[in-house]
């Protein structure tokens, strides 16, 4: 359990949070919209995300097994994960199920979907080692916490509604059972399997291909 | 102290990536190399247009007047204005429209020339010269310029 800071820390945890989020939503939105054709500019705030919470764990004396890269609690938050997942994974498919009109079919996974498990543990990296940790820090363990990890991981799936409320009460679930058993391998598991259901089975032209950020509204020039 | 430091520095260096991208997102998109000039005659709106990157391009405009579009046209009739004031090798850059029915009293018109960025993919109209202010009376011919 980690102990809430005193105000002024507070106000620069809470900056920390923000910073990472703007970083995100410049490389979602702007990189997008202005870079054109030099799209690896949009490796630059996420550069400078990584390097502000790489440089916070040193200045606060946070290890790999504080943030939750660790094997020793990973059956007991697997154990927390396993209902929620199963639940969202039914609800996903029955979904998918109800609004295919023309027949429900799981599609042919693509190359990419082989990145998934590596794309959800950096996002919970981000989410539970980073956000979630400092959320612990401003306001203290619990719901309002948990429900800054849900809104932040809300923020950055926008403008998919659909996206945006599964990564809202997403966000939540996982920063819940973060705060209890602290393992991020369990959260990106359970991410995985959730990202695997939601990208195979909703149907392709439903929620716009999954699209978020800048992406969901125009073509990339 | 020193995160607050490393919070301020990327901030800072956030700010200027987003300044950078702006301005050359402006100048591909709205390049500086547009010139033209255009004037309200008794036949309609006619001047020039050459894009100073590529002189001997016909650069196409288009007239709105009242900030409603009009028409599309191509610069591409008899002006050796043009070539003698060194500003294109050709005297092919010239453009004329015909006005549309206006209701009687004060319009503004305003040629823009149209550039592709992005593959063509993107289109963005660059204002040439100033506002053409005119009166037109009640046949609909222009009665009074500026």
């Amino acid at each position: 359990m980690i102990s809430t800071t005193s105000n002024p820390d507070r106000n620069i945890v809470l900056w920390e949070i923000v910073s990472v989020l703007i970083s995100c939503l410049i490389a979602q939105w702007t990189i997008h919209t202005f870079a054109g054709q030099f799209k690896w500019v949009g490796a630059v705030p996420i550069v400078l995300a990584i390097g502000l919470m790489l440089f916070s764990h040193w200045e606060r004396g946070e290890n790999l097994k504080d943030l939750g890269f660790r094997f020793d609690n990973f059956l007991p938050a697997l154990r927390l994960l396993l209902l929620p997942t199963a639940i969202a994974i039914v609800l996903v498919i029955l979904g998918s199920w109800w609004w295919s009109e023309s027949g429900f079919s799981l599609r042919q996974p693509g190359w990419r979907f082989f990145l998934v498990p590596l794309w959800a543990l950096v996002q919970q990296y981000g989410l539970q080692g980073f956000i979630n940790r400092r959320a612990q820090l401003a306001v203290g363990p619990g719901l309002k916490s948990a429900s800054i990890v849900g809104l932040a991981f809300c923020i950055l799936h926008l403008p998919s509604l659909l996206l945006g409320v599964l990564a809202l009460i997403g966000g939540f679930v996982w920063g819940k059972v973060y705060q209890r058993e602290p393992n991020i391998f369990a959260v990106a598991l359970s991410h995985t399997l959730v990202s695997m259901a939601l990208s195979l089975s909703i149907p392709k032209d439903y929620a716009n291909e999954l699209r978020i950020g800048f992406k969901y509204f125009g073509m990339l020039i | 102290m020193r995160l607050v430091h490393a919070l301020l520095g990327k901030s800072i260096a956030e700010t200027i990536l987003l300044g950078g991208l702006a301005i050359s997102f402006f100048f591909v998109a709205f390049p500086p190399h547009f010139r033209g000039w255009g004037e309200a005659t008794p036949q309609g709106i006619a001047g020039w247009a050459i894009n100073s990157s590529a002189p001997g391009q016909r650069v196409q405009v288009q007239l709105f007047i009242d900030d409603r579009f009009v028409s599309s046209a191509v610069a591409n009739t008899y002006r050796p204005d043009v070539r003698e004031a060194g500003w294109a090798p050709d005297d092919w850059h010239g453009y004329s429209f015909v006005l549309p029915s206006l209701p009687a009293g004060p319009h503004i018109a305003r040629i823009y020339a149209l550039h592709e960025s992005g593959g063509g993919a993107r289109q963005t109209l660059l204002l040439l010269g100033d506002p053409i202010h005119f009166v037109t009376d009640q046949s609909g011919a222009i009665s009074a310029s500026k």
